[in-house]
């Protein structure tokens, strides 16, 4: 057997972040010569899974069997100099550098034992760099700097960074997201070429289409548990979404709320709407309809509400209560009554040291005049608190010591207070506990009730399915499907979480 | 390559362009105020009272590359000032002289090691580690020697301020000799780690770059340069001040930044600081020979360093007006 030979077999591995755990049972083996795509839904475990194998996180249980041999990466150099490289999405390239000191980063070719040879350093990139010609532009060459590459290509010089370590297990996490579809057809001739060359990889993608040309056996994950393996050629698209959503349970509804009908005015809807990462988004949200986002992490979900909020800028038409806007900056979408609820409440929600009186008031001092009628101000928000049925010790104990959900009603309450039409919601629910999530329910109904629109991203698909009519499912900036009544499933919502299939999504787009 | 990044390519390759521009400018306005500039002694003089700052320069931009800033430098140079001058004047013997030398560098070391035990191991902020270090530093100069003072071995100062190995000024062949060494740092190994570390720690972590021992070794690196530069003051005043080394801080960083080195880190060269000291020793001059008080020049660094770190943002805040 040549040296290059490799087996890897994870068993059973746990990992647990403070009280979470990520991965429950996680298990995945694979060996030279094979492709294994490793999939699951949100938060199924797949990325703690990888970054076990390559080392960057530690497990608290379970065994990694390298060769037969059990064995332990204390760090991502440990997995390299057993072979293993990974190519992560965020990517771990130096900006000022060139392209050929980042790809040989560590691992210089030298001169006399200490003097980097760049001149077989330039052409061993130049090498590397001919495996995608004809893909990328003639400018990218080994001295140019990588903050002068647009996103493709510094994935590509990314992906080059792995294969000059000649390792004999590739890790591709995400790998082709940023890639057009020439680069994919030119990597996937090279995955079949290192395939062929004996080396092992294991590709973690969310495109269907992209697992079938490629992979030759799939590893699922559903909430942290390897449910199976299967060989691709044995399976469908069918069955893997199947097995990626289990049993087909009913997600009991959490709220029952009469249906909005079509005749509620239309508070906000957007036309051919695109942005950096936005392309063609068309929707309506009418007053008192909770209209839900869904798809896999970063589709461009957080982008589109933020653009909506004035805080990115964007193409096409907003018509916000009957007027056509473009707002350049939050303040006009406020004046607009919109609030917008964001997704890291600790950075951007909150003035953490400051009391929740300050953080409910914030967006709000205007109305108490000069001096402030402090008062009026601490009656207010008491009464905000109250709604919100705050836990609090006094409204001027700081915001870092309440809890988790307990903060979070602090970001929505300062938008009560202004009595929002319009409401956008990044993934709220985000390190909430259950019984607060409860309570943000029962808060969201209330505001339906009183006719406010609500434009509601989350990342956990149960509350998508028990909360909202109608979800749009977000895929690489389009909205890859819409879903409503029967169609609203959660085999349906995976499965258009990973399919790039936008015309089935555009024709199944009720006439708004 | 657009002519854009061209010219970013440029300035990362080679910071000092900038900074040779305005030692031309400078030097002829020097030239203008004071003709006896280029006379042999003159000349040597000068430079020779850049020298210590140079030595200093050179350690601090060490340090920025890497993606830290040390403030301790100016405590670092007054501490080993204080050692040399009390042990030299015990014994005048070469075997002696050595021997101080050898200490100079060990004391400035190990000083660059606690600054590097702070940022590196237990992953302190550089700016407040080395800030709070330099009090020990200059408390532990001046215990060591209370007041000015000391004295150095004649024969050996006597060199120092009189070589001119090849009829070329001393100051210009440590300053050569600093470049070469830089060269073939920047070429090995380590130099590729540096720029890594302080461009992007975590992306360099991630490559395997040993990020702790870098920073850890930056610091030892400009502990060193601080010694050197402390034995270069002594040489050329024949005596000792415990507070000597205070004012070196502030100018090392405004020469590091003049010479095309980014203060955050990632970037910039050796050369180009250099030039930033010889850059501030004219303007000194200028400064002197034109009949300004002498504190214009505090105002002149912290110009500098104001412009230095809001040129950035200005070109940002230009291109956004003309977009808009």
């Amino acid at each position: 057997m040549s040296k290059t030979h490799i087996s890897l077999s994870a068993q059973h591995i746990v990992k647990r972040y403070g009280g979470v755990l990520a991965l429950a049972d996680g298990n995945l083996s694979v060996q030279s010569g094979e492709v294994v795509a490793l999939l699951g839904a949100n938060g199924s475990g797949k990325s703690t899974l990888s970054k076990v194998i390559t080392g960057v996180v530690a497990p608290n249980e379970g065994a990694l069997l390298l060769d037969g041999r059990p064995m332990q990466f204390a760090s991502p150099q440990a997995a390299q100099k057993m072979g293993i490289a990974a190519v992560y999405q965020e990517l771990s390239l130096i900006p000022d550098m060139s392209v050929a000191e980042n790809i040989w980063l560590g691992h210089q070719p030298m001169k006399w034992g200490i003097y980097v040879d760049k001149k077989a350093m330039r052409a061993k990139t130049q090498a590397l760099l001919d495996l995608f010609a004809g893909t990328v532009q003639d400018s990218l060459q080994p001295d140019e700097p990588i903050s002068a590459l647009p996103p493709d290509e510094r994935q590509i010089v990314e992906i080059l960074k792995a294969l000059s370590l000649d390792p004999r297990l590739i890790i591709l996490d995400e790998a082709t997201a940023s890639l057009d579809s020439r680069q994919v057809g030119r990597l996937f001739e090279l995955i079949a070429n290192w395939q062929a060359q004996g080396k092992a990889i294991v590709f973690v993608s969310h495109r269907m289409d992209e697992i079938f040309r490629v992979a030759d056996r799939a590893v699922v994950l559903r909430n942290g548990r390897s449910v199976g393996s299967t060989l691709i050629s044995e399976t469908d698209e069918q069955a893997l979404v199947k097995m990626m959503v289990g049993d087909e349970t009913i997600v009991p509804r959490q709220l029952t709320l009469d249906s909005i009908s079509d005749e509620a005015p239309v508070r906000l809807k957007l036309e051919q709407f695109h942005s950096e990462v936005l392309r063609n988004v068309n929707l309506v949200v009418r007053d008192g309809e909770l209209l839900g986002i869904g798809g896999l992490h970063g589709q461009g979900q957080s982008h589109l509400l933020r653009a909506v909020f004035g805080d990115i800028p964007f193409t096409g038409t907003m018509i916000l209560s009957g007027t056509a806007v473009n707002f350049s900056h939050p303040r006009q979408a406020m004046a607009h009554d919109v609030a917008f609820v964001p997704g890291d409440r600790s950075s951007e929600g909150l003035l953490l040291i400051r009391s929740i009186l300050e953080n409910f008031q914030l967006p709000s001092w205007g109305r108490y005049g000069f001096p402030l009628k402090m008062g009026q101000a601490r009656a207010d928000a008491e009464s905000v608190a109250d709604e919100l049925s705050l836990v609090r010790s006094s409204l001027d104990a700081p915001v870092n010591s309440l809890s988790g959900g307990n903060a979070q009603k602090v970001v929505i309450g300062k938008w009560l207070r202004r009595r929002p039409k319009l409401l956008l919601l990044d993934d709220p629910t985000k390190g909430v506990d259950v019984h607060t999530k409860r309570e943000f329910y029962n808060l969201l109904a209330h505001l339906r009730q009183e006719g406010t629109a609500i434009l509601f991203y989350s990342s956990d698909d149960e509350e998508l399915l028990g909360l909202c009519d109608r979800v749009l499912v977000m895929l690489d900036g389009r909205i890859s499907a819409e879903l409503s009544g029967d169609s609203l499933t959660h085999a349906r919502l995976v499965s258009a979480s990973m399919t790039a299939d936008h015309v089935k999504g555009q024709e199944m787009r009720s006439g708004a | 390559m657009s002519l854009r990044w061209q010219l970013k390519y440029i300035s990362l390759r080679h910071p000092y362009l900038f900074a040779l521009v305005l030692v031309v400018v400078a030097a002829l306005v020097n030239y203008a105020l004071q003709p006896n500039l280029l006379e042999p002694r003159v000349l040597n003089g000068n430079l020779r009272s850049f020298l210590p700052l140079m030595i200093v320069a050179v350690g601090q931009a060490i340090v920025i590359m890497g993606g830290g800033i040390d403030l301790s430098v100016g405590a670092i140079v007054s501490l080993v000032t204080a050692v040399i001058v009390t042990q030299m004047s015990l014994d005048a013997s070469t075997g002696h002289i050595l021997l101080v030398i050898l200490l100079a560098c060990g004391v400035g070391m190990a000083a660059g090691a606690l600054n590097g035990f702070g940022v590196a191991l237990l992953r302190l902020p550089p700016i407040v580690t080395t800030y709070a270090t330099s009090f020990i530093f200059s408390g532990l100069a001046l215990w060591i020697l209370p007041r000015p003072g000391g004295s150095m071995p004649d024969t050996f100062a006597r060199w120092y301020r009189q070589a001119m190995p090849l009829g070329l000024p001393l100051g210009i062949w440590v300053a050569l000799v600093l470049v070469l060494l830089w060269y073939f740092l920047r070429n090995s190994r380590y130099g590729n780690n540096l720029f890594a570390v302080g461009g992007k720690a975590e992306a360099a972590y991630a490559t395997a770059v040993p990020v702790t021992r870098v920073l850890f070794s930056t610091y030892v690196l400009a502990g060193l340069m601080c010694a050197l530069a402390a034995l270069a003051l002594t040489l050329g005043t024949s005596s000792g001040d415990p507070r000597i080394g205070s004012a070196m801080t502030l100018d090392s960083i405004v020469a590091v930044v003049l010479g095309g080195t980014r203060l955050s880190g990632g970037q910039g060269g050796v050369a180009g600081s250099i030039l930033g000291v010889v850059i501030l020793g004219l303007i000194r001059n200028i400064i002197s020979f034109a009949g300004v008080p002498s504190w214009y020049q505090t105002l002149v660094d912290a110009l500098i360093i104001i412009i230095a770190l809001a040129a950035p943002g200005l070109v940002q805040l230009i291109r956004r007006r003309r977009i808009s």
